[in-house]
């Protein structure tokens, strides 16, 4: 019997996780895939906003304003990258500048420290590809980028070490209140017993309620964005988050600086009636391409490496759906999380611990908050490289020559708190495969390692999902 | 450690280079990643490679075994299974490597080759839309996987792009008991080899669609199937032309691309075109005692040529280190004009005009005959009349030191000739 089961381990479920672990309960995280951080999680800005952007009073607001300040703590305990770029709010005539002034007004309303108007011409001091055509913007000095899957995969690592438990592949298919338990049943037939189920379902989160409540309160309307990303050698090209004014589809296509050098371009947002398909489109590159020239004076779209798209889980509630269901007691929805959910995620899992559960158990004794990182060695100076060579000579194998990622960092990948077996989730977690070349050389390397480290034959290790390997059939054996 | 040259690569190119370079007053050191040396031509088990420098028609092994034992009948040094991780200059260059046998080392060496070929183009780079299941894979990461893994990527195959790769991977797919059901390519001329078109779909009755692209990509978490459309001359897709294929697999031959991010810490100077350094007839980049040859210069059709462009840059590096560089560089441009899509090298230096200098080009347009001309303040110094010329196949052009009649620029141009 868990005290508390949370369904979905994205960057909601599993900083939600990370909290309760700070507590004497026993908590058990499911995952439908074969990997945490798969959906939203996966495909989104890695923009940690400043919070100029939620309307005042509405829990966005606030979550995204203290979620903003919590990401230093983070940073420093469980070892996750921080970019503080700052970000740029474009204007180009006096009717802009006028939304420019009121949105100014919003985010210092919302508590967002340090912003400033800036002119044009002083803007394009700091940001030289800013377009020309911009005469005013509103600069945000504590937006930053964050590189999301890690943030949920350091959370859930960290809560793992203080206790919590981890399934993946455990869709839950059926649940049920007896007295005063939940038996949650999973699509393998398992079920599973727990006081609280939290569901941070993402896009799934309408259904899972459906499994519980006769009349659930909101509805997820999917909202499609795509994404396009440019190679670290336009890695100079802006040093800034640069937001177009927002529009009530959101806050529009932005040029975001990633913590890898890479420069990523996006979103669209179009809403979509399946919650799966996040499919890339002509049409969604067109309108990338138009609306950045609002943005930037030059794009270099040759640079492009690689394209995405993800499905927000935008939902018929106007705001974050944080409750405690009103048919079930001890049901919570953490529902209708899209944009500053990344953000705002620390801040939810302490709102949600705190003041919508109101946690009365004891504080571990032993809590520890720091979940240790190695640096990447392409990151470290030659003598740093040498010494960690000399503990592992693994780290002078270079297997992904475009991200100089070692051998010993993709052993450690497979090894971890939440290791894998797939080729995507290595490169979720080593960046093996993340370069120019997007694993093209280094993915049968790669490959050969998963297989030599989980003792599994070749042609079983999957790209991602279940029944997705790479190689399908031997050639040259008798059958 | 030190050495008069540190070769980057021992496939076709940093072979022929080293053997080239090689002199017994001179230290080379070849410095290769994989566990053998040879490169690609390694998991290129069809034959075809060898009829220029050969005369006759080996495997891509064999070629390279040619080569591989010379190079060590030579007793030239080499390290395997070893990466460079960055080039520095400074009095000398500094080449930062690593292995997992030995650790981290810096090697001081006086001139550099950088043959470290080429990669295959991404799904990325030309934003083909859909989902992103797997099963959609560069063709040369499957060839590696079926001819050096044995084991096939999938069984009902499309491909997309002509390029020579996808060509031979159409057939050698096919021949492991797979289904090729096309080829799409997006120009309306083939990427690839006439004589892998004719060996390769023909005579496996696989379907070349010209004029076409993949514009959708279906399959949550595997490849379900594509669609193919014909595109205009913009390279638009045409409404109501769209094909649906089942398949399981989608192999990128979509085109090749220098491996230079070794530049990264240099000054190099870089063409737009090639994607790689700008050279001179010597093959120097505007980095003094640093060259550049085989596919990290500029993708080439056949390997004899790559054997034959980086010998020249192996005995222009040994003159270098043995003779010392040019006083003063006269360098002019060798300018690419009508029907020319680039000519490496990219500019000549006149400050050393003893040896012939060799263009080696690219067309853009295909037709059957046609006439190559030199112009040089307006004059026509050298002419040469081609037959099948294609933008897919290199074209070569000797010009003799005796030809120019100035240190001025050089243009290059093709006229069709009409029958």
């Amino acid at each position: 019997m868990y005290d508390y089961i949370i369904i979905g381990a994205g960057i909601i479920g599993t900083t939600i996780a990370r909290e309760l672990s700070k507590y004497q309960v026993n908590i058990l995280v499911l995952e439908k895939e074969n990997d945490i951080a798969n959906q939203q999680t996966t495909a989104n800005s890695a923009i940690i906003h400043s919070g100029h952007d939620p309307k005042p009073g509405t829990l966005k607001a606030r979550l995204c304003v203290r979620g903003n300040a919590l990401y230093h703590t983070l940073e420093k305990e469980l070892s996750i990258p921080l970019l503080k770029t700052g970000a740029f709010v474009v204007a180009h005539n006096p009717d802009e500048e006028t939304l420019l002034h009121a949105l100014e007004e919003r985010a210092k309303i919302n508590g967002v420290p340090e912003t400033m108007i800036l002119t044009g011409d002083k803007a394009r001091q700091i940001e030289p590809n800013l377009t020309k055509h911009a005469t005013m913007v509103l600069s945000l000095p504590t937006t930053m980028v964050t590189y999301p899957w890690e943030v949920a995969i350091a959370a859930l690592e960290n809560a793992i070490k203080n206790g919590a438990h981890f399934r993946k592949n455990s869709e839950v298919v059926k649940i049920q209140k007896n007295e005063d338990k939940f038996i949650l049943t999973l699509k393998s037939g398992d079920t599973l017993e727990t006081k609280h189920i939290i569901s941070a379902a993402g896009i799934f989160s309408d259904e899972v309620a459906h499994m519980i409540e006769e009349h659930v309160s909101y509805q997820i309307q999917p909202r499609k964005g795509e994404y396009y990303v440019l190679d670290r050698k336009a890695v100079q090209l802006f040093s800034h988050v640069l937001y177009p004014l927002p529009t009530e589809k959101g806050k529009g296509v932005l040029i975001v600086p990633q913590v890898h050098g890479n420069i990523l371009l996006g979103p669209t947002s179009t809403l979509v009636d399946t919650k799966e398909i996040a499919s890339t489109t002509q049409v969604g590159m067109a309108q990338i391409k138009e609306d950045l020239k609002r943005l930037a004076e030059t794009i270099p779209y040759e640079l492009i490496i690689r394209s995405f798209a993800g499905v927000r889980a935008s939902s018929s509630y106007d705001d974050f759906f944080i409750q405690e269901s009103k048919e079930v007691k001890g049901f919570y929805h953490v529902a209708g999380i899209d944009s500053p959910g990344l953000t705002a995620a620390p801040a939810i899992a302490e709102y949600l611990v705190h003041e919508v559960i109101q946690i009365k158990n004891k504080p571990k004794e032993y809590f520890n908050p720091i979940r240790q990182k190695q640096k990447a060695f392409y990151s470290l100076s030659v003598d740093d490289r040498k010494r960690l060579i000399e503990s592992d000579p693994r780290y002078g194998n270079i297997i992904c020559k475009c991200e100089k990622i070692t051998e010993a960092e993709i052993v450690s990948a497979i090894q971890g708190p939440t290791g894998v077996d797939t080729i995507k989730g290595i490169k979720k977690r080593a960046r093996a495969g993340g370069g120019l070349c997007q694993g093209g050389y280094c993915e049968s390397l790669v490959l050969k390692i998963i297989a030599r480290e989980t003792g599994k034959p070749l042609n079983s290790i999957n790209y991602y999902a279940e029944n997705t390997p790479i190689l399908v059939q031997e050639t040259k054996v008798k059958k | 450690m030190k050495t008069d040259i540190a070769i980057i690569g021992g496939g076709a190119a940093g072979l022929s280079a080293a053997l080239s370079a090689y002199d017994q007053n001179l230290n080379i050191l070849v410095i290769e990643r994989e566990k053998t040396l040879g490169g690609i031509l390694n998991q290129c088990i069809h034959n075809g490679f060898g009829l220029h420098v050969f005369k006759e028609e080996l495997t891509g092994p064999e070629y390279a075994s040619r080569f591989i034992q010379k190079f060590h009948e030579q007793n030239i040094q080499f390290k395997l299974h070893t990466t460079v991780l960055d080039i520095k200059k400074n009095q000398d260059f500094e080449l930062s490597i690593s292995s997992l046998e030995s650790g981290m080392e810096t090697i001081h060496a006086k001139a550099v080759i950088l043959s470290s070929g080429c990669y295959e183009r991404t799904r990325g780079s030309i934003q083909i839309p859909g989902e992103r299941p797997k099963g959609i894979m560069p063709a040369g990461s499957a060839q590696r996987y079926l001819n050096m893994e044995g084991y096939l990527v999938g069984k009902r195959i499309f491909i997309l792009g002509s390029g020579d790769i996808g060509l031979i991977m159409a057939r050698r797919m096919t021949l492991e008991g797979a289904k090729v059901l096309g080829v799409a390519e997006i120009m309306p001329y083939s990427n690839g080899l006439t004589r892998n078109i004719v060996q390769c779909l023909d005579d496996f009755d696989i379907p070349l669609y010209l004029s076409h692209t993949v514009t959708d990509i279906r399959g949550k978490d595997v490849l379900e199937g594509i669609t193919i459309q014909k595109v205009d001359e913009t390279f638009k897709p045409i409404p109501g032309t769209e094909i649906q294929f089942e398949v399981d697999t989608l192999l990128l031959s979509i085109g090749l691309v220098p491996d230079i991010s070794l530049f990264e810490s240099l000054n190099i100077e870089k063409s737009a075109i090639t994607k790689s350094a700008i050279v001179n007839q010597f093959y120097e980049t505007n980095i003094e005692g640093l060259f550049v040859c085989g596919n990290a210069l500029h993708v080439h059709d056949l390997v004899d040529w790559v054997t034959e462009e980086s010998e020249k840059a192996g005995r222009c590096a040994k003159n270098y280190i043995l003779h010392g560089a040019s006083e003063h560089r006269m360098e002019v441009s060798v300018k690419p004009g009508k029907h020319i899509r680039y000519i490496v090298p990219q500019k000549i230096d006149f400050s050393r005009k003893d040896a012939p200098v060799e263009l080696s080009f690219r067309t853009t347009k295909k037709m059957e005959s046609g006439i190559f001309y030199v112009y040089q303040n307006g004059v026509l110094i050298k002419s040469k009349k081609a037959k099948y010329i294609a933008p897919a196949e290199m074209e070569h052009l000797l010009i003799k030191p005796e030809d120019f009649i100035s240190n001025d620029p050089i243009e290059l141009i093709l006229e069709e000739v009409k029958s």
